[in-house]
């Protein structure tokens, strides 16, 4: 018996072994990608990559942006990934601010707005998410849904609302920053911010741990409304037969960037330039426009080549996105204790 | 002459070094090195050495009231599993009735469902859109769901759900150990079926349920999906942690994580000064373990099958309902009771996805290393444990513990830390982007398990039973294997297995090192998850469970190999 173990602990270790061997990088082409767009939309990137460049080995580790954050902080003294496509413009200036970030100029520099890439070259925007009001059309229909920010503390939508955690969701820390926002602009201070998050705490049925219960919940009548990103609506609309319909705060929404970049210390940064340039081109970004319902950031476009529900107008909420950052914890910080579940 | 000279005499102190050599690597460098740093980030601002920290973590009523919460919730689960998996142990262990094997084997299935697609059955079975709730809304035809599935109720159904089985798996080992020419010795003088109860069975089984309780609380503690899912407003330690690192106040996250590993280590010493006020001396085993007994009573057989019955219809459901998820066809189960639509896509999307089979045999081999690895080196930690009566013992199992009392994230981030680049210590090494970072995450969160069990089941044996082989002649190494081996295999099995399929399903720690070589499965159903690809998630789940339920059929027939 005790042999037979002994073989067996040898034969797992052998194996083991001869498995790190094979994923060991002896490959000079070699990329890899860390990325929250999810594993359809990269296979999907990847494929079409090799196509034009045969000789590539691209891979990628799908996790959520927060993680890929984390990780390429523990990573810091020894990067594994080259290219950080996707996350906010807000987390990839907090990883540019602690250096984790290469500078870098893709040819399309002066194609989008100075407001979406970093002045330094360490990041920049791909595609935008407009954020909206969605609810579920079965149970609620265009004429009753709320159509701006203050119908949705109504106290006719009492236990109604379902908001995602906010703490790990760039969405919605980007809400509740515009949502204080509004009114910090005039007054100075937070105060009248925390009261319409109090109103809309008020409301909120539920705090979803992530978008996908979120959604899961919305399609399941626990609540009727919600605040959630335009792309991802329409996509639950579209693709997943979702019942849900949406619409843009008129009195304006916060535009959040979501962007690509280079890390510091990369291994592989040629290939990792070029794959940049490759998910950039007006070609990838209409097929993704197309295929993934990602609004592309770039303004040079044909924008006829878009679908038409990118080109329909909509108003946009300025907003001071360095001081959200800046004030963003602590407000969150006082929401969480002194806010959330307390209405 | 005493038995302690009889030990100098017998132990060889070349094999004492070597153990301790192999016990104090495995301690400098997996827990003391990569965890001395979160220590000392906690005890410094600015570069100072200062309290500050503390003071201001302690100064908040919210990690109080995080605090109360943890400890209440791991008090509460404690009691709840010893009540649900002991009473099981005992009917599965000492009865035989119908069915009680197929019962039996059923009894340990909450290990088997990952966390991950755990939360997700739950919610799909008890949340208030869920099966159940669902069915009696339409049966009663109620205006409201009849309940929600949050705060303090949820927490703990989920907690006792998932972490029965270390009572039921635990006592149930220690049952098999338990000397049954005792309680018959009791019951000859007069002793009253109570009485052997409280005094002979209880005292023996001691150890184990010390350990289940530990293992439970310390769990419990660190338990981080189910708060974070249906946790509502109740705030925990752990929550209270990750909250603090998404807000990127990293210092305050570490220090509360000091906080709470001192509770879990806290309870260690608890647990452990409780364990020494109540040894007894272990009997001799005369390898005659009891019976069990045939219920022979009609009523008695009929009640037994009827609650093991209605028990495994409750274990079986959150299982049920992720096959159900699995066969679902996406968007379309919505305000249904049952789904209306079946489909066989998300298999074939699994199927026909390379990297699935991939990730399958990731996980697996990753963790059997680990856990093999765990089970020869819990060996030479016990062995070392028992021998030494030296002032160090106490810090031993207190320093094999704090993986198992620290966040699964800490640990990865620790790690990483300490083995991100080529470091200071002696002989240091880079782990990190290799393969092997995660075997060896997955050995250091989960060997406390395998160390625990071992431990329990070797204080259950008699010491003299060693000296009488070597009084006898036998080699420590015949002494080992013919001796403690045998007696010690089931609740080193039970360990060994408990880290295996806890580690197939691990995601917090794998989420921030994994590398594409050795992606894991979590990791998967986690994309699948956050794309909304539930019943592709649903379907990993599904042969996740089927690849653990066939090596806890292999594990069986391991452990009975040497009874």
């Amino acid at each position: 018996m005790r042999l037979k173990l002994f073989w067996l602990a040898c034969a797992i270790l052998a194996i083991a072994l001869l498995l790190s061997c094979n994923s060991g990088s002896g490959n000079k082409n070699r990329l890899l990608i860390y990325t929250p767009h999810g594993q359809d939309l990269l296979k999907d990137f990847i494929a079409r990559y090799k196509q034009q460049y045969p000789d590539a080995d691209v891979q990628f580790l799908d996790m959520g942006s927060r993680e890929v954050l984390e990780r390429v902080r523990v990573e810091r003294n020894r990067p594994q990934a080259d290219l950080w496509w996707g996350a906010s413009h807000t987390t990839f200036q907090t990883a540019a601010e602690e250096n984790l970030l290469l500078e870098f100029r893709p040819s399309w520099t002066d194609k989008i707005p100075a407001s979406s890439r970093d002045a330094n070259d360490r990041w920049y925007g791909t595609y935008e998410t407009p954020q909206v009001i969605a609810y579920n059309s079965e149970e609620v229909s265009e004429a009753e849904a709320p159509r701006d920010w203050d119908d949705v503390i109504d106290p006719k939508w009492r236990d109604k609302v379902l908001i995602r955690n906010p703490n790990p969701s760039d969405t919605m820390r980007a809400i509740f920053g515009a949502m204080i926002w509004r009114f910090y602009k005039d007054t100075g201070s937070p105060d009248k911010g925390y009261d319409w998050l109090r109103k809309l705490d008020a409301n909120v049925r539920e705090y979803t741990a992530d978008g996908t219960l979120l959604m899961q919940k919305l399609g399941r009548r626990e609540g009727l409304i919600t605040l959630w990103d335009m792309p991802d609506v329409r996509l639950f609309k579209e693709q997943k037969n979702f019942p849900v319909g949406y619409f843009v705060p008129a009195s304006g929404t916060p535009v959040i960037i979501d962007g690509i970049a280079i890390i510091r210390g990369a291994p592989n940064q040629e290939e990792a330039k070029r794959f940049y340039e490759f998910v950039t081109t007006p070609e990838s970004l209409v097929y993704a426009a197309h295929k993934y319902y990602r609004i592309p950031v770039r303004t040079d476009l044909d924008r006829s080549q878009l679908p038409a529900w990118m080109n329909e107008p909509f108003t946009r909420l300025p907003l001071d996105w360095d001081l959200l950052r800046k004030n963003g914890s602590e407000w969150l910080r006082y929401w969480d204790t002194e806010i959330r579940g307390r209405n | 002459m005493n038995t302690d000279s009889l030990r100098q005499i017998r132990f060889y102190p070349w094999r004492s070094v070597v153990l301790f050599f192999i016990t104090a690597v495995v301690l400098v460098y997996g827990v003391i090195y990569p965890n001395l740093s979160v220590l000392i980030t906690s005890f410094q601002r600015a570069g100072a050495w200062t309290l500050v920290n503390y003071r201001e973590v302690l100064s908040q009523w919210v990690v109080i009231e995080a605090i109360v919460s943890s400890l209440g919730l791991s008090v509460g689960t404690v009691l709840l599993c010893a009540i649900v998996g002991v009473p099981l142990a005992f009917l599965f262990e000492r009865f035989t009735f119908p069915g009680r094997r197929l019962f039996a084997a059923l009894a340990t299935l909450p290990l088997v469902l990952p966390p991950l697609v755990g939360t997700v059955a739950f919610i799909f079975l008890f949340g208030e859109s869920g099966i159940l709730a669902h069915g009696i809304q339409n049966f009663l035809a109620l205006e409201n769901p009849p309940w929600r599935l949050r705060g303090w109720p949820a927490l703990l159904l989920f907690h006792t759900y998932t972490m029965y089985p270390f009572f039921y798996v635990l006592t149930g080992a220690g049952l098999r150990r338990i000397d049954a020419s005792l309680a018959e010795a009791a019951r000859s003088l007069g002793a009253s079926k109570t009485v052997v109860l409280r005094r002979v069975v209880l005292p023996q089984l001691t150890p184990s349920l010390l350990a289940a309780a530990l293992l439970t609380f310390m769990t419990s503690m660190a338990s981080f999906s189910a708060p974070l899912f249906f946790g509502g407003d109740v705030r925990v330690l752990t929550l209270e942690i990750f909250t603090a690192r998404q807000r990127g106040d990293a210092v305050m996250a570490v220090t509360e994580t000091v906080v709470l590993a001192i509770i879990s280590l806290g309870a260690l010493v608890f647990f452990q000064r409780y364990e020494g006020t109540r040894k007894f001396a272990a009997a001799a085993m005369k390898g005659a373990p009891r019976r069990r007994a045939i219920i022979a009573s009609g009523k008695a057989r009929v009640l037994a099958t009827v609650v093991a019955v209605i028990f495994a219809i409750v274990l079986v459901l959150p299982v049920a309902t992720l096959f159900l998820v699995s066969f679902a066809r996406e968007g379309s189960w919505t305000t249904q009771t049952l789904p209306s639509d079946y489909t066989l896509a998300n298999y074939q999307r699994l199927f026909a996805d390379p990297f699935a089979s991939e990730v399958f045999f990731n996980s697996f081999t990753m963790s059997a290393i680990a856990a093999v690895a765990a089970l020869l080196w819990s060996f030479c930690v016990v062995t070392f444990l028992r021998r030494r009566r030296f002032v160090g013992r106490r810090l031993v199992s207190l320093l094999v513990l704090i993986p198992w009392a620290l966040p699964g994230t800490v640990v990865a981030v620790s790690v990483a830390d300490a083995y991100g680049s080529p470091g200071s210590l002696l002989g240091s090494f880079v782990l990190v982007g290799t393969f092997w970072i995660l075997p060896v995450v997955y050995f250091l969160r989960f060997m406390p398990l395998v160390v625990r069990a071992l431990q329990a089941s070797m204080e259950q044996l008699d010491p003299t039973l060693e000296e009488a082989a070597g009084s006898l002649g036998a080699r420590a190494w015949q002494r080992f294997t013919r001796v403690t081996l045998p007696l010690v295999w089931p609740g080193a099995v039970a360990g060994t297995l408990l880290a295996f399929v806890i580690a197939l399903g691990e995601y917090v720690a794998s989420v921030l090192v994994f590398v594409p070589g050795n992606r894991p499965i979590s990791i998967a159903i986690a994309s699948e998850l956050r794309d909304f690809n539930l019943g592709a998630a649903a379907a990993y789940g599904v042969v996740l469970i089927v690849i653990i339920s066939i090596s806890m059929m292999v594990a069986g027939k391991l452990e009975r190999l040497r009874s």
